[in-house]
């Protein structure tokens, strides 16, 4: 199938290139992000945040910051410990550890808020923060995740004696049979620092409370969570708190903070006002939240001819402070460590350890850019090993096309897609055999100029019955959304989901699924702005996460579209004495199947609907409005035994192959990309003019990671990285023009065919840019597993590898 | 700290003569939104990074969270509001549309007030001019690819327009 480039101006609405509905707003600068919203008498906060790694706190003298002038509130965690239970987490574990919205016995993280303060403006907030006196007493730092679990200085939680916060092995298949009869065998530890998205909007909250409870204003992306641990933390009940998400300024991931929440609550209810927080940027590269560095020693066995046998894995995630939902990253890598590969035997030892650096969570693509890197670093190693090129050695180890549906040794199940199909794409669309030519005369004229290949799968949706192998916990599986779709008096259509914008122009493309299921043109569905928790339908899993909007919450929308056509067409038949089967929609009219001309207008039967009470048919309810919460057909309750852990943790599965061309010079280390070329597959493209600019902005994030951003701490757990000077994001110099090629291979398992995309270009990125630098360095034999590829760790490579060529 | 003494400051913002009284700490930027409630200026990073607070002073793209608002005395100063509206929309607004140049949209205030003061001077620039252009804008939804292509239409746009 091809992929649509231009408009039409009549239906099927899916598939076309629709330009976006909220644009017209955001361009004109009037969209309403946090920090737009103002309020009578509101107040503004700041935090006192944590100068140390790890210290108990003393004593706080908060008298002098109370006394001044334009203070309302101020308030320590002495008042947090009594004033709220601690907050819960997503995951529950089985052992408690009281995680409170400002640290209350110790300071976990240079950065962790130990004191808030509400003030007539920002500025004497943060005066009033100055005027704070803390006693801090220092201790160890636990900053090495080896360090932590073998001889830990500290422990950043007493309660658990340990900062091991879980370790586990998980091992599927004959992987013992596999490595005897290995006659190659491929091992090396691959690392990957932190990094994050750094949405240009900072997260932000305001809270006011009234006599219908607590209200919160916040760009939270997955509100479901967020409510439920403000009821725990503020001991209110579910039904009191309402939370607004307006505009959102870039979620990826990192947009959600309950703590935050509890201290904006906290304040505005000593303060009885409205009190708004918005962290500055500092504050949000210190204590937002922070993809995990994490370290795999990995081991694959391969047959004599090239085909992976098995793997053996031993993974260790540094989950900094993170209490809220440890594993995230294990999980989500491990499940999905076959990448596209036909790979009978795995075995994986995880451990999520606590140190004193920010909590990790949630970041687009979360564990799979490393799952990627991890194999497709080892599928390069391998190839040399076995003496084929890796392109080879992929296209034996390839899940094939005729093996769809397939399922994974640890339970997924791979929908669809032609893995061969995407990689000879990219190839030929960048003109392989040409790259190769140009490559050569590159080195003759002593140039390091490589060419890096990575496939991955881009996983949709996520099964959080996932958590119950994870924690043993047993209060939380499947995963859903809700949309509401209520078909006005004149024909007009209005939709609010559960899920919540941040870019991804769910206004637009909500109105395009409606459009067709309703037979009406996109512009007469609006799709409302953002969220309410007190009008939108939602459920605690509701929201932006893990891909899930192609494929689960369309199911909600498509859902209850039908359930509206349905009861049209059972009011047109009575109306006009037919059958509901002779019935359609389309062009905002009722037709018989068939006809020339249209039975009548739609507005006729939507008007009938909401006023003529009594011509409706017998029994049927008044209004066109349907509220539909959709549990994805395709997730499942884990096999419990303990001898088979199987489960489906996401639930399809896009594809892509990428292909960077770089350079390396050799005097600075510094990495030049000279062009980029994409294939990606995720199946039937809703708009796809939209989902080519995710795939843009996803592979960006990836070369971020790759070459600039790094999150890094001294040994001391003191942050280097607290500002855009010091924390590099790529430029508009930095990023090539992307070449991009869709296929389209329809999902089985998804309402319109359609596949995750936004994560994708972020997954294979990181192992595409390697590959490249490594193969430009390859008259120097250099070989890279470590992340970010500074200008300096390339510098010192080519230096070892140019001292090791003099030795020699 | 708080009782710090408020100083007059004048200038246009948008064509519109404005006397605001501020702090001497207040930010450009914070006087425009805080006090002339224009919300299209956005902060992204308080220390002249990002790009997003860019507005035109005297013609001219400043990072409005760089400057005292005092320090604008006297000039004329353009935000992402006089640029255009939905109704009456600039070149730049209409092709970030067109070309998907923008995502969550909080960037992009910053990106067209970056270009429109640009493509003033360079009205033919050509991909790699655009890039050095909004060099110092970050958008972490895009990658980018899709500006260019917006401020390479709305050139062809304003060219297009010309009598």
């Amino acid at each position: 199938m091809s992929v649509k480039t231009t408009v039409s101006d009549t239906g099927p609405w899916v598939g076309q290139p629709l330009p976006r509905r909220e644009d017209a707003r955001l361009t004109a600068g009037a969209g309403t992000f946090t920090d737009d919203i103002r309020m009578p008498g509101m107040l503004h906060a700041a935090f006192l945040r944590s100068p140390h790694a790890h210290a108990r706190i003393v004593k706080i003298n908060a008298e002098k910051a109370r006394a001044l002038k334009g203070v309302h509130a101020v308030i320590t965690g002495e008042d947090v410990e009594r004033l709220t239970k601690p907050i819960s987490t997503i995951i529950p574990f089985k052992m408690f550890l009281p995680n409170y919205c400002l640290a209350v016995d110790k300071a976990r993280y240079v950065g962790e808020p130990v004191a808030a303060i509400a003030a007539v403006d920002r500025a004497t907030a943060e005066d009033a923060a100055e005027l704070i006196e803390v006693e801090y007493e220092p201790l160890p730092a636990v900053v090495d995740p080896w360090e932590a679990i073998e001889q830990p200085p500290s422990l950043v939680f007493d309660e658990i004696k340990s900062n091991v916060i879980w370790h586990d092995t998980f091992s599927y298949g004959e992987v013992d049979d596999a490595f005897a009869r290995a006659a190659h065998v491929v091992s090396d530890r691959f690392s990957v620092q932190r990094y994050i998205s750094t949405a240009l909007e900072t997260m932000g909250v305001i809270g006011k409370w009234d006599s219908s409870g607590l209200t919160l204003w916040s760009g939270d992306q997955r509100p479901g969570f967020a409510t439920h641990a403000l009821t725990t933390a503020l001991q209110i009940p579910h039904s009191q708190i309402r939370l607004v998400s307006p505009d959102i300024g870039g979620g990826f991931g990192n947009k959600r903070k309950a703590t935050y929440m509890v201290i904006v609550a906290l304040l505005a209810r000593a303060a009885d006002r409205p009190v708004k927080y918005l962290e500055d940027r500092q504050e949000n590269l210190l204590g937002l939240v922070h993809a995990s560095n994490q370290v795999m020693d990995l081991e694959m066995a391969l047959d004599a001819d090239g085909k992976i046998l098995g793997l053996k894995l031993r993974d260790v995630v540094d989950e900094g402070s993170n209490v809220i939902n440890p594993t995230l990253h294990s999980m989500l890598k491990f499940t999905n460590m076959l990448n596209n590969y036909t790979i009978p035997a795995v075995r994986f030892e995880g451990y999520a350890v606590l140190t004193n650096k920010c909590h990790s969570g949630a970041n687009r693509g979360i564990g799979k850019p490393f799952m990627c890197f991890v194999i497709e670093r080892a599928v390069e190693m391998a190839a040399k090993k076995v003496g084929i090129g890796s392109l080879e050695l992929r296209r034996r180890n390839f899940i094939p096309a005729s093996a769809m549906p397939y399922e994974s040794p640890m339970g997924n199940v791979y929908d669809s897609g032609d893995f061969l199909a995407t990689l000879d794409t990219a190839l030929k669309t960048a003109n392989y055999d040409d790259l190769l030519k140009q490559q050569e005369e590159a080195r003759r004229a002593g140039r390091y100029f490589g060419i890096g290949i990575a496939t991955a799968v881009e996983p949709n949706s996520l099964n959080l019955s996932a958590y119950t192998l994870m924690t043993g916990r047993t209060d939380t599986s499947g995963v859903g959304e809700g949309a509401l779709v209520r078909m006005e008096g004149d024909g007009s259509v209005r939709v609010s989901l559960g899920n919540t914008a941040s870019g991804q122009g769910y206004e637009t493309v909500v109105a395009q699924i409606v459009a067709d299921e309703l037979g009406i043109h996109p512009h007469r569905v609006t799709v409302a702005p953002g969220f309410d928790s007190a009008v939108n339908p939602w459920l605690h899993c509701s929201g932006s996460f893990a891909n899930k909007f192609s494929g689960t919450d369309v199911g909600a929308i498509i859902e209850a579209a039908r359930t509206i056509r349905g009861k049209i067409l059972r009011i047109a038949a009575h109306l006009t004495g037919r059958k509901a089967e002779e019935l359609t929609i389309r062009e905002a009219a009722i037709w018989v199947h068939g006809a020339n001309e249209p039975l009548l207008p739609l507005a006729k039967v939507a008007m009938t609907a909401y006023r003529d009470l009594l011509r409706l048919p017998e029994g049927e309810m008044p209004g066109l409005e349907a509220r539909h919460f959709y549990v994805d057909p395709q997730s499942n309750l884990p096999a419990m035994s303990k001898d088979d852990k199987r489960l489906r943790f996401q639930l399809t599965f896009s594809n892509s192959a990428h292909i960077a061309v770089t350079e390396v010079n050799p005097d600075t280390g510094a990495v030049k990309i000279h062009r980029y070329v994409i294939a990606h597959d995720c199946g039937r493209e809703i708009n796809p003019m939209l989902v080519e600019g995710m795939v843009h902005g996803a592979t960006t994030h990836g070369i971020g990671g790759a070459l600039y951003e790094d999150l890094i701490y001294d040994k001391n757990g003191q942050m280097l990285a607290g500002s855009f000077m010091d924390y590099l994001k790529p430029t508009a110099l930095d990023v090539p023009e992307f070449e991009v090629v869709a296929l389209e291979t329809p999902s089985p398992f998804t309402p319109l065919g359609a596949k995750g995309v936004g994560e994708g270009g972020s997954i294979p990125s990181l192992a595409a840019i390697t590959n490249s630098v490594e193969d430009a360095l390859k008259p120097l034999g250099v070989t890279l597993t470590e992340l970010p590829l500074t200008p300096n760790k390339i510098w010192d490579a080519i230096q070892k590898a140019r001292g090791e060529e003099k030795r020699a | 700290m708080s009782e710090l003494k408020q100083h007059d400051v004048a200038f246009t913002v948008n064509g519109k003569a404005e006397t605001l009284s501020v702090s001497p700490r207040t930010s450009l930027a914070d006087a425009l939104r805080d006090t002339l409630g224009l919300t299209g200026t956005h902060i992204g990073c308080e220390h002249g990074v990002c790009g997003a607070c860019t507005v035109l002073l005297d013609g001219k793209p400043v990072r409005s969270c760089l400057l005292f608002a005092v320090q604008a005395e006297g000039a004329a100063i353009t935000t992402i509001e006089g640029i255009g509206d939905a109704q009456s929309p600039h070149p730049l607004q209409r092709a970030f549309n067109e070309c998907h140049g923008l995502h969550c949209g909080f960037c992009t205030p910053g990106m067209i007030v970056t270009l429109s003061a640009f493509l003033k001077e360079h009205p033919q620039p050509t991909s790699a001019d655009v890039r050095e252009a909004i060099s110092g804008n970050l958008c972490m939804c895009t990658g980018y690819q899709n500006i260019v292509r917006s401020a390479l239409r709305a050139a062809e746009l304003i060219e297009g327009a010309k009598p």
